[in-house]
């Protein structure tokens, strides 16, 4: 059912999604996030004393790490981190905890495609749990163009795969604007800009989740 | 980030609570943990989870040429990560002490116990053989990070499929899961450290030792043993003394806990063998759990297509268009280009025409480089028309109170000028 | 006075200029720098290009060397791009292993490689499996000044375009290199980038300075090529955009592409005629 997706007129869809918060005992905020296969581990330690080397003197120092599977980061995760860090500090309110460190670690479990954006949402329910204060919330969704030109939303690896053009954004929960961008492959001005719109419908999927497991945690029934 | 550092008075009721033989979490001297053993989609994945401490190991496979001692031979390979997510006292990518140590313990537990059959991995002997990496990554620590690694690196290793490979000639082909059933390694036995703390100088002992009470410990006993009772490795750290009859008794102990462990191992992997078979979703998504208020799960959802694409055409036709006038680029010498109005470089054109012009005669470089000095002047603001009245020109300059003048002054008039003149002369004898 | 206000309030100084529509340098929101190329600047290397972008400047070497290609692309070479942030060009870069922003910029340039196919890696494969080129591209920055994506896609699209290599026959085994007899590489696309800074949340300005850098608080960068299809949409992070702005910033790169395909093919050109 996943395959057919025409562009317009169709049903794009997210797989099955879940998260649990608070799993780790050690980290101040943890969660694990599952896309169909693909699944995250996060944890957040913070805020804490921070390296005189890293101290900044009007807010929080962000450190995220990648954690691969197999072997050491490479050049890649680097450039994930970069990512995941410049977004989550877009959203967190550092100015609050000045000359302090946060700490987030981001573990692969397994990649079964859309791995940045699942990046993202473990690290924003991570955040969550640690309670630390946000301007916003923020979601990923991954877009792939196949080779008939269609729209896959949340794609496997092997859609991954198979596609011509690759895009993961962030998407922000104020105005469902775009606050990360990270491309692959060549596509047209339309496909951005339809891409982009098919994650902003999609982010509302994702921020009524969110709004449903905090729902669910602060409730006194199941 | 530093340890938050254990208070005095924690240190004492934990060491009192040990001598009147009572733990933190109610369990009795030789009890380990509640432990749960997970595997993950793939094969070779495997998560452990010993009380609140949590372990990930993960099996892949490369082909590799052998180590020359060893033609037949495949290699195993271990590597522990301290993650950071597991203490915040850990720091990516730095050697710590503590993985040195837990990464000797578990190659001595588990290469040189030589329980996985590594001849049976060589593929053309001296040329291709396969490499076995096991990578275990902390995801929480709360003690005997030891015992948790090892259970989980074995039990990967059982779990592990590789693919199969065909050799023609030469060629050596792998393939693909699909093509053919990857294969299972061949495991002698299996080898489970258990770890043993020591307080008060040895006087009491503990098996499975959470975080705080590896805190207060004096010593450790690293005990490695398969279920035929076969002891792989010993190790003891901490510095404290033990009399070969303390060591006799943990052994007795390890046995019986290495024969339950073994049997919990087979128990997991028979069932995730029949999960497989099945044909039914397995894996870490599967084993999150439902019934947790801080767990949530959302089925497969749609997301509504109507008006995206009105709405990305709707962007890009309001869009202005590009401006299809391009300025047109200046090309001073061949192989330099610039385009742009904005701010000049205050790097001048001349080094990179020096590059250019090597191999033309002196005189034409002379030619060159003046002509590239005069217009420079010219940009500078002193638009002269003709070269020669510039020495008149520059002289005004120095009467009138210009600010730059007095800084700008002494520099042009002195060495510039003679070469202004030289330049002129040139232009003319061109001319 | 002027300078006392920018030390103590950097961020107010800028937005000082930025109300009056122009920038403290004097140029205009979405005016670039003027940019300068040199093509062929090192002599020892098999293709190389200079670019300076307002005083950021960046060289790319582009070597060449004969190697087996790999058991899972037995029919491709490859290409492998490095970026070094040396302590000369800025004093923000320390010595010692690759900066985290340079390693990001190498994965960038990786990405752009790959992604807009400007070199197709069939093209670099001499004989199936067993030979293939291998073009390591070294991206070196001397004056760092804001800007750096922008100056090393410049660089490495000029230094690929003026990439010669010698031809290779194989003749029994042992490959034989032909130096006397070179070609050019064949460039399938003109990826150009076009960066751009986010003031205050609203303000777009392009090609940023690194004191501009400093004080943004989110940056974009856009690839176009010469179909004007995109090949990168890099936004790392930061403050949130809307569609339209992302489409503003589109037709600037897009006009930026033109701009410096010109420079480039009439360098090249130039250093034609001149041989």
């Amino acid at each position: 059912s996943r395959d057919e997706l025409v562009c317009g007129s169709s049903n794009v869809s997210l797989r099955e999604f879940g998260c649990e918060q608070s799993l780790l005992s050690r980290p101040d905020g943890s969660a694990s996030f599952v896309q169909g296969d693909t699944s995250v581990l996060a944890g957040v330690y913070g805020p804490a004393e921070v390296k005189v080397s890293k101290e900044i003197y009007d807010r929080a120092t962000l450190e995220v790490l990648i954690q691969p599977k197999v072997g050491l980061p490479s050049v890649r995760e680097r450039s994930q981190e970069q990512c995941v860090r410049e977004t989550c500090e877009a959203s967190l309110l550092l100015t609050l905890h000045p000359r302090s460190s946060l700490t987030l670690v981001l573990q692969v479990l397994h990649d079964d495609g859309s791995l940045l954006s699942c990046f993202l949402n473990a690290a924003c329910m991570a955040l969550m749990d640690a309670g630390l204060p946000m301007s916003c919330l923020f979601c990923g969704v991954t877009c792939a163009i196949d080779a008939d030109g269609q729209i896959i939303t949340d794609p496997t690896a092997a859609q991954e795969k198979e596609s011509r053009a690759l895009m993961t954004f962030a998407i922000d929960s104020k105005e469902c604007r775009v606050m990360m961008s990270s491309t692959k492959g060549s596509f047209s001005v339309h496909e951005l800009q339809q891409c982009i719109a098919v994650s902003q419908k999609a982010s509302e999927k994702i921020f009524q989740f969110y709004r449903d497991s905090v729902k669910r945690r602060y409730s006194k029934t199941l | 980030m530093k340890d938050t550092p254990l208070a005095n008075c924690e240190r004492d009721f934990l060491l009192k609570a040990i001598e009147e033989k009572k733990r933190l979490d109610g369990r009795q001297t030789y009890d380990y943990r509640k432990m749960k053993i997970t595997f993950g989609t793939d094969y070779g994945c495997c998560f452990v989870e010993l009380g609140k401490t949590r372990v990930m190991a993960q099996v892949s496979c490369e082909l590799v040429a052998p180590k020359e001692s060893r033609p037949n031979e495949g290699i195993m390979f271990f590597n522990i990560e301290l993650s950071p997510m597991a203490s915040p006292t850990f720091e990516q990518g730095r050697q710590s002490e503590l993985s040195v140590k837990l990464n000797r313990q578990l190659e001595r537990c588990l290469r040189n116990s030589k329980c996985i059959d590594t001849e049976s991995l060589c593929v053309v002997s001296g040329e291709k053989v396969w490499q076995i990496r096991v990578d275990v990554h902390m995801l929480n620590h709360d003690g005997n990070l030891m015992d948790a690694a090892s259970i989980a690196a074995i039990t990967a290793l059982c779990h592990f499929r590789r693919p199969d490979v065909g050799i023609q000639g030469d060629e050596v082909t792998v393939y693909s899961p699909e093509e053919r059933d990857p294969i299972p390694l061949s495991i002698y036995h299996m080898p489970i450290s258990v770890s043993f703390s020591f307080f008060q100088q040895g006087t009491y002992l503990l098996v499975d030792p959470c975080e705080r009470e590896e805190r207060v410990m004096d010593g450790l006993l690293m005990i490695a043993m398969n279920k035929h009772r076969e002891i792989c490795s010993i190790q003891s750290s901490g510095g404290i003394m033990l009399l070969k009859e303390q060591v006799m008794r943990c052994s007795k102990i390890a046995s019986v806990k290495v024969s339950e462990i073994t049997e919990l191992i087979s128990k997991a992997l028979e069932n995730d063998k029949k999960a497989r078979k099945a044909g039914g979703r397995c894996g870490f998504a599967e084993s999150m759990p439902q019934e947790r208020i801080t767990a949530l799960k959302m089925d497969e959802t749609p997301v509504e297509m109507t008006e995206v694409t009105d709405r990305a055409n709707d962007i890009v036709q309001k869009a202005e268009a590009p401006s299809q006038t391009v300025p047109s680029p200046v090309v001073p010498v061949p192989g330099v280009g610039q385009v742009g109005q904005g701010l000049q470089n205050t790097w001048g054109l001349e080094e990179e025409d020096e590059e250019e012009e090597n191999d033309n005669s002196g005189e034409d470089e002379e030619v060159k480089e003046t002509k590239m000095e005069v217009e420079q002047h010219d940009k500078e603001g002193s638009k002269q028309e003709d070269v020669v009245e510039i020495s008149d020109s520059e002289e005004e300059e120095v009467v009138i109170l210009h600010p730059e003048t007095p800084d700008k002054a002494p520099k042009h008039t002195g060495p510039s000028f003679h070469q202004k003149g030289a330049a002129a002369s040139k232009k003319k004898q061109k001319k | 006075m002027a300078a006392g206000f920018k030390t103590a309030e950097p961020l107010e100084y800028h937005r000082s200029f930025l109300k009056e529509n122009c920038r403290p340098d004097g140029r205009e929101l979405s005016e670039f720098r003027t940019t300068t190329l040199n093509i062929g600047s090192i002599s020892t290397a098999d293709g190389s290009a200079l670019v300076k972008v307002g005083n950021t400047t960046v060289i790319c070497g582009i070597k060449a060397e004969l190697t087996n290609p790999t058991v899972e692309a037995p029919g491709k070479g490859y290409i492998v791009p490095n970026v070094d942030l040396p302590p000369l060009c800025s004093s923000r870069f320390r010595p010692g292993p690759p900066s985290e922003q340079a390693q990001a910029a190498s994965q960038f340039v990786a990405d752009v490689i790959e992604s807009s196919e400007v070199i197709q890696t069939e093209d670099l494969c001499i004989e199936r499996g067993k030979l293939c080129w291998v073009l390591y591209c070294d991206l070196m920055c001397l004056d760092y000044d804001g800007n750096l994506l922008d100056a090393c896609t410049i660089a490495l699209l000029a230094a690929l375009k003026n990439t010669k290599l010698p031809e290779v026959t194989i003749s029994t085994e042992t490959p034989e290199v032909n130096l006397a007899k070179t070609r050019g590489l064949h460039i399938h696309k003109h990826p150009v980038s076009a960066s751009f800074c986010v003031f205050d949340d609203s303000i777009l300005i392009v090609d940023p300075t690194a004191e501009e850098e400093s004080l943004k608080t989110a940056q974009l960068t856009v690839v176009t090529d010469e179909e004007d299809r995109l090949c990168t949409v890099h936004k790392p992070g930061g403050t949130s955009l809307s569609g339209e702005k992302l489409q503003e910033c589109i037709s600037r790169a897009t006009a930026r592409q033109r701009e410096i395909q010109k420079l480039i093919d009439k360098v090249t050109r130039s250093v034609k005629t001149a041989q």
